[in-house]
């Protein structure tokens, strides 16, 4: 657990701990540090991949951690697009990761395929179970 | 000559329209430059949705401008090499109350009489659009033939291709002054050019152009506000506008909120193709001032969930402001300049100029290359401000 | 309805908050980062004198001070849009509207991206990240590392990595492509590594300062950087390396680097891979002016000052009435120099809301001075040509306002 800190420094000194905090991402549970935010605590844990890209579902870590460039948003307990690297690590938050997204309409494909209503784009998606993304 | 500071026709304008015109000219073999002040489409051309609709358009001439473009732009999808995220799911339009239900009947009867693809929804059809929609929605419409593009990569695409056809293009270049003798001398911020012909297709700058040829444009900036929704889950597969907007085309009145009719606030959803969603509208007279205003920002996020109110979770990330070209009969200008024989206006579309850009291209290289014009041109002369006076 | 609201509780808006609150001023200081200090937080070195900058240390003082003058300081709140009224400001945050009659933006700087191919995969993260990570959240970014981008701020925190224990490979260029531009270039790069050559009592320097006299024998510089780079603190830096791709599936798991000419150009069949688990990329910093720019503030392009700035004077005011600045917004320099401008900036507000005249305008120009003398006693500069960008938003100033 939290194999990733680092307890001793030469100049800063040893890492104080002044309360652990528990919360869980997809579904496992975890324990971070009073004053992480939701990035330091997975990455501590060796956690890296935060989301995939929605239509790629290539994954995403943090790149700024400034909470400029959007890379590192994940849902906490139920609220989506919140930014991991800004966000306090509060006691029991439920951490989900970004997931793939289907992506019905893409131009490039003939445009006599595209779903025209909901109903319509339900319908493919029964026809094509097989590379069906995880929603 | 042929070299790059002269040109049988410069355009002035590096927007969609501007960009359609050098497309056609160039593509018809003419020795053409576009001259652009920023970028290509850094002024409205990026602050806007991607429609090209006939499902709002007045039966008639102005439906028949539309269908003309409709049909350019796919076959413009064959000759361009750039994708331009150019889909054609027709798009549909919901009522939001009984009242706007009867009429939307009336609307679909004299749409199919005058031969296009539209179809009365009812409540059931609605469903089956996007079970996000509220449930108390009547109906609404369809337009078959309508499409979506993204107005910015479809600007470049344009350009790309005009440029191997054999179009000069010159950005950065903010015109300063515009004066003709033999020919026009067009003095930018980039190097002076010259031209036999000039096409003004500065938008809701058009006016200032005008100005330097003495020639007054009765065009006025109409300002509108478009919120982006972040990624998520697919929500409705095509483009959704409310009916209510077109109620008054048909003198009667539209019941909404006094904010929403005060800010000139309509639904517009579009879903891009990269699952971000564009929610609009807002119509508003203030100038020149691109500030984002929070009121009506606000009015219309809670017009967006009248219509789904199970959004109220969407994440905006970024709202911008576009003027879109107003002139006073709602048509554009795309004609010839009496008084200053070779100057051309194509401009003043408003909120259609996504939708009638390729028409406009064509009309201009028509008329540039004295041919017939695909479509009459008469109700879009310079010369009809004249026969009236106009309160700017 | 506050006299000052401040955006940013780093070095600069901290200061601002202290000056302003020592004159009585009813300041509310926001910031979107879960504690104050900003990136002043994340910064360890060492100075000449060998006395050790603690960022963590220098943000306890002033966060104390202020506390001592109970200033009202809100973490995790963030500004998405500001309007000017006809009393002030309106900003528009996470948890509501605020309100105030003078508004001081102290958002300070933000990494350019130097984009490769193969930089979204985890792992892959600024340098920055890499800081905060380190020194403030004390988490390892990994077990093995390469720094890609040699400027004045990847190599002090290349150190600070070094200190927290953390293996680095290498530090090398990103391969030339249209979005890294300048940072792939040796030449250039070599420039503006010589100016923190005192830092790092190395070969490095020794090196380079013979060669900086004149702009040709900067060019000999490059060529005759040595093939296997300099080394500081036992790290190699290498300026005719660069890194082409970043590799992994689900994770970097090496880079791909290749020697380059001395003007970046890849030299072919030299491509090789590295085995790393983590990739710090440096671009640099540019002013985080977005919020500026909404409320509708005129900017200047100043490539001295670290891009486009928001118009202001010698006393941090924009030509838009109770808008301020300060810090790295104002262009890029170390938190000294933010700091020395907070302070100028809240003394500012206190004029404004027309406070004991004299003793405030002979505090003022004191504060004035102070901001002068850190700056040409400045340990780290971001660009040599600092005072010349000062001066050029001075006459931009003057251009708008009186113009």
């Amino acid at each position: 657990m939290n194999s990733h800190r680092i307890l001793d420094h030469p100049v800063l000194g040893k890492l104080t701990i002044e309360k652990e905090i528990p919360f869980t991402f997809d579904g496992k549970k975890y324990t971070g540090y009073e004053g992480d935010t939701i990035a330091s605590a997975l990455l501590a844990q060796g956690i890296r991949t935060l989301r995939v890209h929605e239509e790629s579902g290539s994954p995403r870590g943090i790149y700024c951690n400034i909470g400029h460039c959007f890379e590192c948003r994940v849902t906490v307990d139920g609220t989506p697009g919140i930014r991991a690297c800004l966000t306090e690590l509060n006691p029991d938050m439920i951490i989900e990761s970004g997931k793939q997204q289907f992506s019905p309409f893409k131009s490039t494909e003939n445009q006599d395929d595209l779903p025209r209503t909901y109903a319509e784009f339900e319908k493919q998606l029964k026809g094509e179970k097989e590379d069906e993304p995880d929603v | 000559m042929t070299n790059k500071n002269h040109a049988e026709v410069a355009i002035i304008g590096g927007g969609i329209v501007g960009c359609a015109i050098a497309y056609y000219v160039a593509k018809a073999g003419i020795d053409c430059m576009l001259i652009e002040k920023g970028d290509l489409a850094s002024g409205t051309s990026s602050r806007c949705d991607g429609n090209i609709t006939i499902v709002d358009k007045d039966p008639g001439f102005d439906s028949l401008m539309s269908l003309a473009s409709q049909e350019l732009t796919a076959e413009l999808e064959k000759d361009l090499y750039l994708p331009f995220e150019y889909r054609t799911q027709g798009s549909i339009l919901v009522c939001d109350n009984d009242a706007e239900m009867e009429v939307a009947n009336e609307w679909v009867n004299i749409q199919n009489q005058a031969g296009l693809k539209f179809k009365l929804l009812d409540h059931s059809d609605i469903r089956q659009e996007s079970p996000y929609f509220a449930d108390d929605i009547p109906g609404g419409l369809e337009c078959e033939t309508d499409s979506l593009i993204n107005p910015y990569l479809f600007c470049y695409s344009l350009i790309d291709r005009a440029k191997e056809y054999g179009l000069k293009l010159h950005t950065r270049a903010e015109v300063k002054q515009v004066s003709k003798k033999e020919e026009f001398l067009i003095e930018t911020t980039n190097g002076s050019f010259t031209a036999k012909k000039v096409v003004n297709a500065a938008g809701v700058w058009a006016p200032f152009i005008g100005k330097m040829l003495d020639i007054e444009i009765p065009i006025k900036p109409r300002k509108g506000h478009i919120m982006v929704g972040g990624r998520q889950k697919p929500i409705i597969m095509r483009n959704v506008m409310e009916f209510g907007y077109l109620m008054n085309k048909f003198q009667r009145e539209r019941i909404a909120d006094p904010e929403t009719l005060k800010h000139g606030v309509a639904l517009v959803l579009e879903p891009t193709e990269s699952q971000n969603f564009l929610i609009g509208s807002s119509r508003q007279f203030v100038g020149f001032d691109a500030r984002v205003d929070f009121n009506v920002v606000q009015t219309m996020a809670r017009r967006a969930l009248r219509f789904f109110p199970k959004l109220d979770d969407f994440n905006i990330i970024r709202t911008y402001t576009g003027f879109r070209p107003w002139t006073e009969d709602h048509l554009p200008i795309i004609s010839a300049v009496e008084e200053v024989p070779g100057f051309y206006i194509a401009a003043g579309h408003e909120g259609d100029g996504i939708s009638l850009a390729t028409i406009t291209g064509k009309l201009i290289e028509e008329m540039i290359s004295g041919k017939e014009t695909t479509i009459s041109i008469e109700p879009l002369r310079y010369d009809r401000f004249k026969r009236k006076v106009v309160h700017m | 309805m506050y006299d000052v609201l401040i955006i940013g509780a780093g070095p600069a808006g901290l200061s601002a908050a202290i000056a302003a609150r020592e004159w009585n001023l009813n300041v509310l200081v926001i910031d979107e980062f879960l504690k104050p200090g900003g990136r002043l937080l994340g910064q360890l070195h060492q100075e000449p004198d060998g006395k050790w900058w603690n960022g963590i240390e220098e943000s306890k003082i002033l966060l104390e001070k202020a506390k001592e003058l109970n200033t009202d300081i809100r973490c995790g709140i963030s500004a998405h849009t500001i309007e000017k009224t006809d009393h002030g400001f309106s900003v528009y945050t996470n948890e509501g509207i605020l309100e105030a009659e003078n508004l001081l933006i102290a958002t300070g700087a933000a990494e350019s991206p130097a984009p490769i191919p193969g930089w979204t995969l985890p792992g892959v993260m600024s340098i920055g990240a890499a800081q905060v990570m380190t020194n403030v959240h004390r988490v390892r970014v990994g077990k093995k590392g390469i720094v890609v981008g040699v400027n004045v701020l990847s190599v002090a925190i290349a150190r600070e990595m070094q200190l927290a224990g953390i293996d680095l490979e290498c530090m090398a260029l990103p391969a030339i492509n249209s979005a890294t531009e300048s940072h792939g270039s040796p030449k250039k790069v070599m420039k503006a590594l010589l100016r923190i050559a005192h830092l790092a009592p190395s070969t490095a320097i020794r090196f380079g300062s013979r060669f900086m006299k004149g702009d040709g024998t900067k060019a000999l510089a490059v060529k005759f950087f040595p093939k296997s780079g300099v080394k500081m603190w036992g790290m190699p830096i290498h300026l005719r390396k660069a890194v082409t791709r970043i590799n992994g599936t689900n994770q970097v798991e090496s880079v791909t680097i290749c020697d380059i000419t001395a003007d970046g150009e890849i030299i072919p069949g030299s491509e090789r891979n590295i085995e790393v688990d983590f990739v710090c990329i440096a671009g640099g910093l540019y002013p985080l002016a977005e919020l500026a720019a909404v409320i509708g503030c005129p900017f200047q392009y100043i490539e001295e000052l670290g891009g486009h700035v928001p118009v202001h004077n010698e006393q941090m005011e924009t030509p838009l009435e109770g808008l301020f600045v300060a810090g790295n917004i104002t262009g890029i320099e170390s938190a000294k120099v933010a700091r020395a401008q907070g302070t100028l900036a809240g003394l500012s507000i206190a004029k404004r809301k027309g406070q004991n005249l004299a003793k405030l305008e002979n505090q003022i120009q004191q504060a004035k001075m102070n901001v002068r003398t850190i700056r040409e006693n400045a340990t780290i500069q971001f660009h040599p040509g600092i005072e010349k960008g000062r001066s050029r938003m001075e006459e931009a100033y003057y251009d708008i306002v009186h113009g």
